[in-house]
C-alpha cells in the first residue's frame, strides 16, 4: 500500500514537472501557431472558412464614450446585423481607465479585439508592437471621403491608416460668465481674438477674491494631480511655438528656450496668488467641484461637454430638490481659448479618439479585414456617430454624421459653438511623419522626466531653470546633440 | 483568558482595566472605520455625478435612490453578485481543503525535497503579478480557450501559496508528541490529518476561509481580463462600469460597494464562533 | 529556507514511509501551482532575455538586466520601496499584535464587535477607499488632515503633492488601514495557546509581561514569521496605493518598484525589461526572506 502510494506520488510529481516544461515550451515555439490568433476565436475561425459573404464575428472593446453610449450597444449590434446579416458585432464594454490595461494585456498576449476605441496618440505604441492592422487597401474612396481630412489624418502613421476617428475635440478652458463679467473681462472678444499670456495673467488676477489672508476664489484652477499635469503643460506649450514634441525636421522641440519661458510663467501664475499653491494635487473632480461652487473663475482643461454638465447642475439648483452639487451656484459655462506665449500663433491642443483596428498573431484574411472595416465605419459614421457626438457636444466630423444629426436638437450656447469652431480652425495638425520609435522615446521621456519635474515645479520644490536643464539633459541623452532643437 | 490576571475578588480593578482597553481600541477603531462610515453615508446620497460629492461628515438626507439606481443600472446587477459568490465560494473551498493538506505535509510530514519544494513555492510568490499576468492570460485564453467561463475565474486561485504558508505555520505549533502518539497507535498520515490535525486547526481554517473568500470577492483585474460579456462579470467588474467618461456616479458606486461588502459581514458573523473559540490541544485531549 | 523543524532527528526513523503521503497531500496544490504560478514565472524568466513582441520576440541576452541596473529610476524606486517597507511593515505588525492582545481580556460580545470593526476596512472596495483617502489628504484647507493640524496651529500641508510629505502620507494610510487580516490571524494564533502554560506560569508567580515574553511571543513566532514574510512581499510589490493616490509623483518621490514594473510592461511595452526587473525584485525579496527565516525560524517548537 505504501509502495503503491509512493509510485503514485512520483508519477504525480513527474506529471507536474512535465506540465511545467510542456507549458513553457509551447509558449516559446508555438507563437505562430497558437490558436488564439485573432481575438475572437469564433471570429477568426469563421473568417478562415469565409468566402465573401461568409459568416464572421467582429469584436470591439469600447469604453463609455458618452453617457448613453454603452446603453446603446445592444441596439448598435442589432442594427449592424440588420445591415450585414452575415456579420455579428460583439461589443465588450469597459470603463475608461480599465480598458487600456485590458487592451494592453491582450496586445501583449497577441490576441487583441478587432476594434478598440482609443486615443489616436496610442497608435504608435501599438504599431510598434506590430499589432495594428493597416486598412488602407480595404477602405474605398466613398468611405474615406466621408471623413473630414484633419481628423482622419490623426489615424495615420507613415503611409498606413489604422482606423476611423470618432470625434475631434479641443482642450480649451472654461469660464464662469458672471465672474468674468465682474472682473471686467470681455469674454466675447477673447473667444474671437484669443489672448496673450500677459492679458491672461492680468485677467485671472482680477478674478481672485480674498477674505483677509484666505483666498475665497481663485482666478484659474487646472487639474494637475498625478498624470493630468501632462495636459496642463501640453496645452500651454502648443501656444508657445511647439505644436508637437518634434519639429518638422524631427528634432526634439522641448529643449527650446520658449519651453523655459512657459515654465517660468507657470510659476508666475501660482506666485501671483491667482492659482492655488497646492495645484499639483488638485484632480479633475476637485477642480470641477471648485468651478461649480464658485471657488474659481476659470478652470481647465475644458471640454465642450462641460457646458452640458454645468447646465444640468443649473437645472437641479432650479428644481431645488437637494440633488445639485452641494454649495454650488448657477454657472453659465463659457468656452475660452488658452493664452498664447511670446507672440506665437494660437494652436489648439487637439484630441482625436477613434475606432482603431487591430490584428492578431495570424495574418487576417482579406474578408475578415473588410468586415472589420465595415464595423469600424458603422461605428464611426452616420447615426451612431451623430448620437454620440451630440451627447458629447462634440462637432461632427463625417458627412453622414452631420446628415443624421440634422434632425437632432442640442441646447448649446451659440457663442460657445462659434468659439469651438474658431479653436478648431487652428487645431494642431496631425503628425503621421513622426517615426514610431521617436514617438515612443518622447513619451517615455515625458513620463519619466517631464511629468515628475513638473510636479516638483508646481510644488515649488525646484526652479523653472532646474526643470528645463533636467529635460534638456535627458533629451540630449535620448536623442543626441543633433536630435534636439537649439536656439 | 489567563494571560491576564483574573483579579479575582477585585471586580473594580478589572472593570477599570477593561474600560481603559476599550477606550484605546475605540480610538483606533474610529480611525479605521472612518472610510467605511463615509462609504455608507455617501451611498444614501442621490445618484449624481462625482463633483457632487458633498464631503460632509453627516448625511444631508437619506435616500435609497442610489441602491435602486444600482439595481436598475444593468439587468445583470444581481447576477454579478451571484457570479462573485460562486467564484469566491469555490476558491474558498478548494483552498481550505488543498492548502491545509499541503500545509500539513510541508510542516509535519517528512518527505524528500520538502524544503526545496516549499522554497520554490515561496519564491514564485515573490514575482510581481504585473509580469506573470500576461503568460497566465495566454495560458487561459489562448491555450485552454476557457475565457468567459467560471473555470477561467476559479482555476488560477485554486490553491494559493499564501494559504499553504499560513496553514504550515499554524500546524507547526501543534505539539509533536500528539502526532507521535497517534503514529504509535497505528494511525496513518491520512487518519492523523483527519482525526487530530483538522480538529486542532479549526481556527486557522476559519481564518483562511474568510480571508480567501474576501480576497476573491474583491479581486477586480483578473475577472475583468477574462470575462467579455456582462452576464459573466463579477460584482467588482460590474461596479467599475459606474465610472463614466469624465464623471463617476458616486453614490451608486458607494451603494454598490456597500452591497458588495454585505456577504462578507454575513460570512464573518457565521464563522465567528470558530474565531472566538480557539481550539487548543488541552480542549481536544480532554 | 524551511522553518527549522525541531521534531528532533531522533524521531526521524519512526516517521519513515510517510514520503508517499507527503507527495499525495501536496499533489493538487503542486499541480495548481505548476500550471498557474510556476509556468507564468518560468515564462517571465525566458521573456526577461528577450525584446518581447507578441509576433515574435528577439533574444537579447542580458541587455534587459544591464539596462535595469544602469537605470537611476530603478534604484530610486528600490530605495522608495525599502523606505516604505521599513516604515510600514514592522509598525503594522506591532499594531496588530498590540490590538490582538488588548482584545483578549474582553467579554466575548465585545471581542466580536472589535474584531468585526478592525476587519471591516478590508471588505470595502479599494476604489471607494481611495476616494475617501484623497479627501483626507485634500491639499486645500477643507481637507480632513489639514483641518486637524490647523487645530494645533500647523500650516496647511500639500500632503500628496509635495516630495517631503507624499511618502509619509502613503505610510500613514498604510498604518491606519489594512491590518484587518493580521489582527485576525494573530487572534487565531493567540487562541491556540494552551491554558496549561499560563497556569504553570501563574504557579511560578509570573507577571503579565513575563507571560507575554516567555509564553505568548515564542508561541506566536511562526505567525509573526508568516506575517512578516508575506507583509514584506506585499510591501515590495505595492502598486495600487501609489498608482491611485500619487501616480508615483511628485518628482518620483513615491515611485515604487511595483509601479515602475507596471509602467514598463504596459505603458511602454518593454515587457522584457519589466520581466527582468521583476526577477531582480524577486531575488531581493527572497534574500530578505531568507534572512527572516534564519532569524525567526529557529526554536519554533517547544
Amino acid at each position: 500500500m505504501t509502495r503503491k502510494a509512493q509510485v503514485l506520488a512520483s508519477v504525480l510529481a513527474l506529471t507536474v514537472s512535465m506540465t511545467a516544461l510542456a507549458a513553457c515550451s509551447s509558449n516559446n515555439k508555438n507563437n505562430g501557431a497558437s490558436p488564439g490568433g485573432s481575438q475572437s476565436p469564433s471570429g477568426s475561425a469563421s473568417a478562415d472558412a469565409g468566402s465573401s459573404g461568409g459568416k464572421d464575428t467582429i469584436t470591439a472593446l469600447l469604453p463609455p464614450v458618452s453617457s448613453g453610449f454603452q446603453d446603446r450597444f445592444e441596439q448598435i449590434s442589432k442594427d449592424f446585423n440588420a445591415k450585414y446579416p452575415n456579420l455579428t458585432l460583439k461589443i465588450e464594454p469597459a470603463s475608461w481607465e480599465d480598458m487600456t490595461q485590458k487592451l494592453d494585456t491582450q496586445v501583449n498576449a497577441g490576441s487583441p479585439p478587432d476594434i478598440a476605441f482609443i486615443g489616436s496618440d496610442g497608435i504608435s505604441k501599438y504599431l510598434q508592437q506590430g499589432m495594428l492592422m493597416d486598412i488602407t487597401d480595404a477602405v474605398d474612396s466613398n468611405t474615406y471621403d466621408d471623413f473630414d481630412q484633419a481628423p482622419i489624418a490623426y489615424m495615420k502613421k507613415g503611409e498606413g491608416l489604422y482606423g476611423f476617428p470618432a470625434y475631434m475635440e479641443v482642450h480649451a478652458l472654461g469660464g464662469n460668465r458672471q465672474f468674468l463679467e465682474d472682473a471686467g473681462i470681455d469674454w466675447k472678444k477673447v473667444q474671437k481674438e484669443g489672448w496673450t499670456f500677459d492679458e491672461f495673467r492680468e485677467a485671472i488676477h482680477k478674478g481672485v477674491v480674498k477674505d483677509g489672508d484666505v483666498t475665497k476664489r481663485y482666478g484659474f484652477v487646472f487639474a494637475n494631480s498625478g498624470v493630468t499635469s501632462r495636459d496642463y503643460l501640453n496645452i500651454l506649450i502648443k501656444n508657445a511655438g511647439m505644436p508637437s514634441a518634434f519639429t518638422t525636421d524631427l528634432k526634439y522641440a522641448y529643449t527650446s528656450k520658449n519651453f523655459l519661458e512657459v515654465l517660468k510663467d507657470v510659476r508666475l501664475l501660482i506666485d501671483d496668488g491667482s492659482m492655488p499653491k497646492e495645484l499639483g494635487s488638485i484632480d479633475a473632480g476637485k477642480r470641477w467641484n471648485m468651478f461649480l461652487t464658485g471657488q474659481t473663475m476659470i478652470t481647465g482643461k475644458g471640454l465642450a461637454t462641460f457646458e452640458n454638465s454645468a447646465n444640468k447642475n443649473n437645472e437641479k439648483i432650479d428644481a431645488n430638490d437637494g440633488s445639485a452639487v452641494k454649495g454650488s451656484i448657477k454657472v453659465d459655462y463659457i468656452v475660452l481659448p488658452v493664452p498664447t506665449f511670446l507672440g506665437q500663433p494660437p494652436m489648439s491642443s487637439t484630441v482625436v479618439d477613434g475606432y482603431v483596428t487591430f490584428r492578431g498573431k495570424k495574418e487576417p484574411t482579406p474578408e475578415h479585414k473588410a468586415n472589420i472595416v465595415k464595423a469600424a465605419y458603422f461605428l464611426a459614421s452616420g447615426q451612431v456617430a451623430a448620437t454620440t457626438n451630440n451627447e458629447l457636444f462634440a462637432a461632427h466630423i463625417t458627412q453622414s454624421g452631420r446628415k443624421a444629426a440634422e434632425s437632432m436638437t442640442v441646447n448649446r450656447n451659440p457663442d460657445n459653438v462659434a468659439a469651438v469652431e474658431t479653436l478648431l480652425s487652428h487645431a494642431s495638425p496631425a503628425r503621421p511623419d513622426i517615426p514610431v520609435e521617436l514617438g515612443a522615446k518622447s513619451i517615455k521621456l515625458e513620463d519619466e522626466v517631464i511629468i515628475p519635474k513638473m510636479q516638483a515645479l508646481l510644488a515649488n520644490e525646484i526652479k523653472p531653470e532646474d526643470m528645463y536643464e533636467a529635460v534638456k539633459a535627458a533629451a540630449i541623452k535620448t536623442f543626441g546633440e543633433d536630435g534636439v532643437v537649439k536656439d | 483568558m489567563a494571560l491576564y490576571r483574573k483579579h479575582n475578588g477585585r471586580r473594580s480593578a478589572r472593570t477599570v482595566r477593561n474600560a481603559a482597553i476599550v477606550l484605546v481600541l475605540l480610538l483606533f477603531a474610529a480611525a479605521t472605520l472612518f472610510p467605511i462610515y463615509f462609504m455608507i453615508i455617501s451611498s444614501f446620497g442621490d445618484p449624481v455625478e462625482a463633483a457632487a460629492m458633498s464631503y460632509s461628515l453627516w448625511p444631508d438626507k437619506v435616500s435609497f435612490a442610489s441602491y435602486k439606481f444600482f439595481m436598475d443600472f444593468s439587468p445583470h446587477s444581481l447576477r454579478w453578485i451571484g457570479n462573485s459568490a460562486i467564484v469566491a465560494a469555490s476558491v474558498m473551498i478548494t483552498n481550505v481543503v488543498f492548502a491545509s493538506l499541503a500545509g500539513y505535509a510541508f510542516s509535519r510530514v517528512r518527505f524528500k525535497g520538502r524544503s526545496v519544494l516549499f522554497s520554490m513555492l515561496l519564491v514564485a510568490m515573490m514575482v510581481p503579478y504585473q509580469v506573470t499576468q500576461v503568460p497566465l492570460y495566454i495560458l487561459i485564453v489562448n491555450t485552454f480557450q476557457i475565457q468567459n467561463t467560471y473555470g477561467a475565474l476559479i482555476l488560477p486561485g485554486v490553491v494559493t501559496v499564501y494559504n499553504i504558508f499560513l496553514a504550515k505555520q499554524f500546524m507547526s505549533t501543534i505539539p509533536g508528541e500528539i502526532l507521535e502518539c497517534a503514529k504509535v497507535e497505528g494511525c496513518n498520515q491520512l487518519q492523523i490529518y483527519f482525526r487530530i490535525v483538522l480538529p486542532l486547526s479549526k481556527t486557522v481554517l476559519a481564518v483562511m476561509a474568510i480571508l480567501t473568500f474576501m480576497d476573491s470577492w474583491n479581486t477586480f483585474f483578473w475577472p475583468f481580463l477574462v470575462t467579455n460579456t456582462m452576464d459573466m462579470q463579477t460584482i467588482q467588474v460590474g461596479l467599475k462600469n459606474f465610472r463614466f467618461a469624465n464623471t463617476t456616479y458616486f453614490s451608486p458606486m458607494m451603494a454598490g460597494a456597500t452591497i458588495s461588502a454585505l456577504p462578507m459581514f454575513v460570512l464573518f458573523f457565521s464563522l465567528q464562533k470558530y474565531f472566538l473559540e480557539g481550539v487548543t490541544v488541552g480542549a481536544v485531549k480532554g | 529556507m524551511a522553518i527549522t523543524q525541531t521534531v528532533s532527528s531522533g524521531k526521524k526513523r519512526r516517521i519513515r514511509g510517510d514520503g508517499a503521503w507527503g507527495y499525495a497531500f501536496i499533489a493538487v496544490a503542486l499541480l495548481g501551482y505548476a500550471l498557474f504560478t510556476a509556468y507564468p514565472v518560468i515564462s517571465a524568466f525566458f521573456i526577461s532575455f528577450q525584446e518581447y513582441k507578441p509576433l515574435g520576440s528577439e533574444y537579447v541576452g542580458f541587455d534587459n538586466y544591464s539596462a535595469t541596473f544602469r537605470d537611476p529610476l530603478f534604484w530610486k524606486s528600490i530605495r522608495n520601496t525599502i523606505v516604505y517597507t521599513i516604515l510600514t511593515v514592522p509598525v503594522a505588525l506591532a499594531l496588530s499584535f498590540a490590538i490582538a492582545i488588548l482584545i483578549l481580556p474582553l467579554k466575548k460580545r465585545l471581542q466580536t464587535t472589535f474584531k468585526a470593526i478592525y476587519y471591516l476596512p478590508v471588505v470595502a472596495s479599494g476604489v471607494a477607499m481611495s476616494v475617501v483617502w484623497l479627501w483626507i489628504f485634500d491639499p486645500l484647507p477643507a481637507g480632513i488632515f489639514n483641518r486637524l493640524i490647523s487645530i494645533v496651529g500647523a500650516p496647511n500641508q500639500n500632503w500628496l503633492g509635495a516630495s517631503g510629505t507624499a511618502m509619509f502620507s502613503l505610510v500613514i494610510m498604510a498604518w491606519l488601514s489594512s491590518h484587518g487580516a493580521s489582527i485576525i490571524i494573530y487572534l487565531a494564533a493567540l487562541l491556540g495557546v494552551d491554558e496549561s502554560y499560563y497556569e504553570a506560569a501563574d504557579l511560578d508567580g509570573a507577571t503579565f509581561l513575563q507571560k507575554l515574553w516567555h509564553i505568548v511571543i515564542p508561541f506566536l513566532k511562526p505567525t509573526t514569521l508568516f506575517l512578516l514574510v508575506t507583509g514584506v512581499i506585499g510591501s515590495f510589490q505595492v502598486f495600487q496605493n501609489a498608482y491611485l493616490m500619487t501616480g508615483g509623483g511628485p518628482d518620483n518621490a513615491t515611485t515604487m518598484v511595483g509601479l515602475l514594473i507596471f509602467n514598463n510592461a504596459f505603458k511602454y511595452f518593454e515587457y522584457g525589461k519589466a520581466a527582468a526587473q521583476s526577477l531582480v525584485l524577486a531575488l531581493l525579496i527572497a534574500g530578505i526572506s531568507m534572512f527572516q527565516f534564519k532569524f525567526l525560524g529557529k526554536d519554533v517548537e517547544y
